[in-house]
């Protein structure tokens, strides 16, 4: 909220300047955006009285003056404006003067005469209409009043105030005003905080009855209606203080009655509406829930169709207004409006906001609805108004008001114990002077003993407890006394939880290979997983959906890595890095079976690879070391899904337990993510491989007795694969089997077509004796014979 | 006979000092000294001599042998050292030759504060503590005196999954569940993923990361808050660096306080990071309000306890020199290889 500080100081008295004014409210708890003055966009123009206006003998159109700016001698001006004319008092940018749009004024010649200086349009200050009334004139300005010529021209207009953007906190809704800031700061800076007398003079004739009659229907969206009638109204431009104190506030100034609502709103915090009451369709107002479909077309010009939990204002049919939201087209004041209803109500907050939202609407109005309007002083601030009506001699107040508050809300008291709120908030605040604190808060308190008892005023919605209270005392005796304490307490012992250690140890195992981790957003494009050629009856294919997405691209939680992976992978080679190995290890989130639970959360992990020299044995690697660090050694076999190349892929897996897929991207899928050249990616399922590392009780005893090596050729069909051999070989050399590698794979004509010869090295070995040749002999027997069997090789001699 | 063993041992010892390299010594080792050579064919050729010379023959043959073998070793430990000389200047390599490229691999820097971060509240008791991401509205927000419709809901922009499901907008419902579930004395720090419906800017992200501190046990008063947050201040920035408190609002803390760290740039001095102020916004943190104490189960009468949540992005960002956050979310290569 946006305050002059001149406003402020009709109230208290502000004795420093805006930016130490603004760090002492800071510091005690009402943040402040920034300090900026009104007037900034220009410099040095003063208030010049022109003395002589000649015509410019080169020039049809231009005018050379003498301009009395209050120096010692009058300044030649040369001046093309139509309305110049001697004997007025103008708006003089002088040498030197800087003007919106970075122009700088210099003194200079125009068609031989000297000219220092310049004679300025409203358009040029760049100064709203509204504020000061000769702004929109054709041709330069004329300011009316009688001011001394070299007077800085900002005080004529209004500008040049220090305006405090303050940021409320949702829980001083209070603070939403002129009166609750500057009684704020009355207590921040210990001083006296002083409201006006609210003192209303009735002119008018008859009593509220005779012109008005208001029905509310739903008292509880309505806890409290006020109203009052002004007559005899003259609808003009409000006085020069009201102006810039609105223009200052950021409102943008009207006419005096719609000034007065928005000037009362700023002031008191109550956001106020005004009726022609001439439109009123038989003079009543009811305050009642729309019905079905009904249809408004508020001021702004907009039809919104209405739904039963909104509250509007009607006439006797039709709703004319949205109660505290926006007002309707037809009782709008106009030029001509003669006589007014002051509305000054209170609202349900949350009924305010849920329509505010639903129908898309936010207005200064509603925004303070919703945040809390106070019932109990809703008749303070329409008595404001009528005040200001008084003061302003724009119109007759009426005798007698309507006022419908049927439950006014009892005061909260407060018991709290200064030891507790000390305890709390770590600081020994004496009672007296949270006493103190307290009553410069308008919290009226006396502190008996241990004992504070606090009657809280209205206006503090907020004050519910002690807590409410420790904060209060502590904010103002300063958050820079709290001292810094380390915790007299039980003692814990500090750990990590047990997958987070896992899922660390992966990263780490990762980082180690070179790899580099990334992040993506949680959520994807449904359409990634159309790239990715999913089946429609793809489990991934069942989503948690956001159901207010930013948009298409982050709108369904992700069931798979892989899309982010691919996107990114797209944009480093966007960016011409020709390679690079990623992973990231994130959530994925599969929907609940039953509605209304939380999906499950699991730990996926994506690996990718791409660039020059990277190819399907590259993540191979990856994978099969990241699990050899957690003791597993998994089988692998070719196939997966069909996002990978039919001929690269590969399933890794212990027993019926699948831990990672992996493969060459397809080159349809790579398309789809626009991705020029190859890219490896492997999933690995970490929810499973966590419960498969074994605890690590110990070592092995180093052998004692020697190992025997043996090299064996076998020729097989080339559809066999090489690791499919080693499995076999595993599991046929049995016990004795120390190590079996692979050495060589040989293809020759001699061999016949898609006919290959892969050599192993087969080290046997026993723990408890050198192992005879007979032994040796019957162990690769049987790695021959299941060799033979499974795969029909053929040793090669 | 015995001319031809002196002759014969000038002649050798002349080839042993002309031998050029370890093989040709060999040769004459072989010729000479070997089962087949000189020396043994004139022993053979001691039988023709009379009896009575034949021991002072022999003792000559041997002097001539002892003789050739010293020389030929001192020769042979020469020449070995020559060549090992030669071969060693021969195999000199460009040291300053790059190795072959290798990738050094990274944490994403995010994580790399984050691990920090939790170390340090790990080193003071904390456990470490995860919730779902994608969390029940109950505990978002209600448990954590946020009801429905609440203006304070408005600083949180929501992404709904439905009525009663939202993605957590905060790392505080993980707060909520400890609460319900546990008995105090509670120390736990809640790392996580959360979600706010933001577009990505320069200081904003859709999804970021938070962590979030919580303590409760008898006489935990705001003091210790601030104790707790001085010393990870100082850990995780370095000496020197403080916490200023200045009061503020959330619903769930009561005194609440938004937390400034001295600028590590400047150390408070006043720059263009801190806007001239020498302090840094970082966090949020309060006395846990009495009420969410009530709600979640616990006696506000015997416990007190404080929460605290900061933005994991914002300290990577403080503490590596990043001057947007979208840098975070890019994932451009020529970023995150700059990380170790």
């Amino acid at each position: 909220m946006k305050v002059p500080m001149k406003w402020l100081k009709e109230y208290v008295d502000i004795n420093m300047p805006a930016e130490e004014y603004a760090s002492r409210m800071v510091m005690t708890g009402t943040a402040v955006e920034g300090v900026e003055k009104t007037g900034e966009q220009f410099d040095k123009v003063v208030v010049g009285r022109v003395l002589t206006c000649v015509d410019h003998p080169n020039s049809d159109h231009l005018h050379i003056c003498t301009v009395d700016v209050g120096g010692e001698e009058p300044l030649q001006i040369v001046c093309g404006a139509p309305n110049v004319h001697a004997e007025m008092n103008v708006a003089v940018a002088l040498d030197g003067a800087h003007l919106p749009g970075g122009v700088k004024i210099k003194k200079g010649k125009m068609r031989g005469e000297v000219s220092m200086g310049m004679l300025c349009s409203g358009p040029e200050l760049d100064v709203p209409a509204g504020l000061y009334p000769h702004i929109g004139d054709a041709g330069i300005i004329e300011i009316t009043e009688d001011v001394k010529p070299g007077t800085d021209v900002k005080s004529v207009f209004g500008l040049g105030d220090d305006i405090v953007d303050f940021e409320i906190l949702a829980n001083r809704p209070d603070c939403l005003s002129v009166w609750g800031l500057a009684r704020e700061s009355s207590a921040v800076l210990e001083e006296h905080f002083v409201m006006p007398e609210i003192a209303v003079e009735e002119m008018g004739s008859g009593t509220f009855d005779d012109y008005a009659k208001v029905e509310v229907r739903d008292e509880e969206l309505c806890p409290r209606y006020c109203a009052r009638i002004i007559t005899d109204v003259k609808i003009g431009p409000s006085p020069m203080w009201m102006r810039e104190y609105l223009y200052g506030a950021g409102i943008r100034p009207i006419n005096n009655i719609v000034d007065i609502t928005n000037f009362v709103m700023l002031e008191t915090g109550h956001p106020m509406h005004a009726f022609d009451l001439s439109k009123v369709k038989d003079q009543t107002i009811v305050v009642r829930r729309a019905n079905p479909g009904e249809m408004l077309t508020t001021l702004d010009g907009k039809t919104h169709q209405l739904d039963e939990t909104m509250l509007v204002i009607a006439d006797k049919q039709n709703a004319t207004g949205l109660a505290g939201i926006m007002g309707g087209e037809e009782s709008e004041i106009v030029d001509d409006t003669a006589s007014v209803l002051f509305e000054c109500a209170a609202f349900e907050r949350a009924n305010n906001r849920v329509t505010a939202r639903k129908l898309g609407i936010r207005t200064e109005s509603s925004g303070r609805f919703e945040k809390g309007v106070c019932p109990a002083t809703a008749m303070e601030a329409l008595e404001r108004a009528c005040m200001l009506v008084n003061m302003l001699e724009c119109g007759k107040v009426v005798p007698g008001c309507y006022d419908n508050y049927p439950n006014p809300k009892e005061p909260v008291e407060i018991e709290a114990s200064v030891s507790r709120i000390c305890r709390r908030i770590g600081v020994d605040v004496p009672g007296e002077v949270m006493e103190d604190i307290l009553n410069r808060l308008y919290i009226d308190t006396t502190v008996a003993g241990d004992t504070l008892h606090c009657e809280v005023p209205a206006f503090r919605q907020d004050m519910e407890g002690e807590a409410d209270v420790s904060e209060e005392v502590l904010r103002m005796y300063g958050y820079d006394h709290i001292p810094s304490t380390l915790m007299n307490a039980t003692t814990m012992a500090g750990r990590q939880d047990e997958k987070t250690v896992f899922n660390n140890r992966v990263k780490d195992a990762l980082v180690g290979m070179g790899l580099y981790e990334i992040l993506n957003y949680s959520f994807i494009s449904p359409r990634w997983l159309d790239h990715l050629g999913l089946a429609d009856n793809d489990p991934r294919r069942n989503v948690v959906k956001l159901r207010n997405p930013l948009g298409e691209d982050t709108s369904v939680m992700r069931t798979t890595l892989v899309p982010s992976m691919l996107n990114t992978v797209a944009a480093n080679l966007n960016r011409n890095i020709p390679g690079g190995m990623l992973f990231e290890l994130s959530k994925v989130f599969v929907p609940a079976e039953k509605a209304g639970e939380l999906p499950a959360e699991k730990t996926a992990l994506c690996i990718a690879a791409y660039g020059e020299g990277v190819d399907f044995y590259t993540v191979k690697n990856i994978v099969t070391w990241l699990l050899a660090k957690f003791g597993v050694q998994a089988s692998i076999a070719a196939g997966g899904d069909s996002y990978y190349h039919p001929g690269r892929k590969a399933i890794m897996a212990v027993g019926d337990t699948r831990l990672a897929s992996l493969g060459e991207i397809h080159p349809d899928v790579a398309e789809a993510f626009d991705i020029k050249g190859r890219v490896v990616v492997a999933e690995v399922d970490l929810d499973a491989l966590r419960p498969m590392e074994k605890d690590f009780y110990g070592i092995k005893p180093l052998p004692k007795f020697p190992a025997v090596s043996r090299d064996i050729a076998v020729v097989v069909d080339e559809a066999v694969g090489a690791g499919t051999m080693m499995d076999a070989i595993r599991a046929a050399a049995g016990k004795l089997l120390e190590d079996a590698k692979l050495f060589d794979i040989y293809r020759g004509e001699k061999l016949g077509a898609q006919r290959k010869s892969v050599a192993f090295a087969i080290t046997l070995r026993a723990p408890d004796r050198t192992l005879t040749d007979e032994e040796i002999n019957a162990a690769m027997e049987k790695v021959l014979k299941a060799l033979s069997e499974k795969f029909g090789a053929e040793l090669r001699t | 006979m015995e001319k031809m063993l002196r002759e014969m041992r000038e002649r050798v010892m002349k080839n042993i000092e002309a031998a050029g390299a370890t093989g040709a010594l060999e040769q004459i080792r072989v010729a000479a000294l070997g089962k087949k050579g000189e020396l043994t064919a004139l022993l053979r050729g001691m039988g023709k001599l009379p009896p009575e010379e034949r021991p002072k023959m022999g003792q000559m043959v041997n002097e001539v042998r002892a003789a050739l073998e010293q020389q030929l070793e001192a020769r042979e430990k020469l020449l070995a050292e020559k060549e090992k000389a030669a071969r060693l200047a021969e195999e000199t390599i460009d040291v300053t030759l790059p190795g072959p490229e290798r990738s050094a691999g990274s944490l994403h820097p995010m994580n790399i504060a984050l691990r920090k971060m939790v170390d340090v509240f790990v080193g003071m008791g904390y456990e470490v503590v995860e919730g779902p991401e994608v969390e029940f509205d109950h505990y978002n927000f209600e448990l954590l005196n946020i009801p429905k419709n609440h203006p304070a809901r408005d600083a949180q922009d929501t992404f709904y999954i439905d009525d009663n499901i939202v993605l957590r907008t905060h790392t505080s419902p993980v707060q909520a569940r400890i609460m319900t579930t546990r008995k105090p004395p509670i120390r736990v720090i809640c790392p996580g993923r959360v979600y706010r419906a933001d577009e990505a800017d320069a200081t904003h992200s859709p999804v970021f990361h938070q962590m979030e501190g919580l303590v409760i046990d008898e006489n935990i008063t705001m003091g210790d808050l601030k104790g707790t947050l001085d010393e990870f201040a100082r850990q995780m920035f370095g000496e020197g660096i403080q916490t200023r408190f200045r009061p503020s609002f959330f619903p769930f803390t009561e005194p609440s306080a938004e937390v400034d760290l001295t600028c590590a740039n400047c150390k408070g001095a006043g720059c263009r990071m801190c806007k001239g102020t020498g302090w840094i916004e970082v966090l949020g943190a309060g006395m846990v309000n009495p009420h969410v104490l009530e709600m979640c189960g616990i006696d506000p009468q015997k416990y007190s306890g404080f929460a605290f949540g900061m933005g994991v992005e914002r300290m990577t960002l403080l503490k590596y020199n990043i001057p947007n956050l979208r840098y975070l979310y890019e994932n451009d290569l020529r970023f995150l290889t700059q990380y170790r």
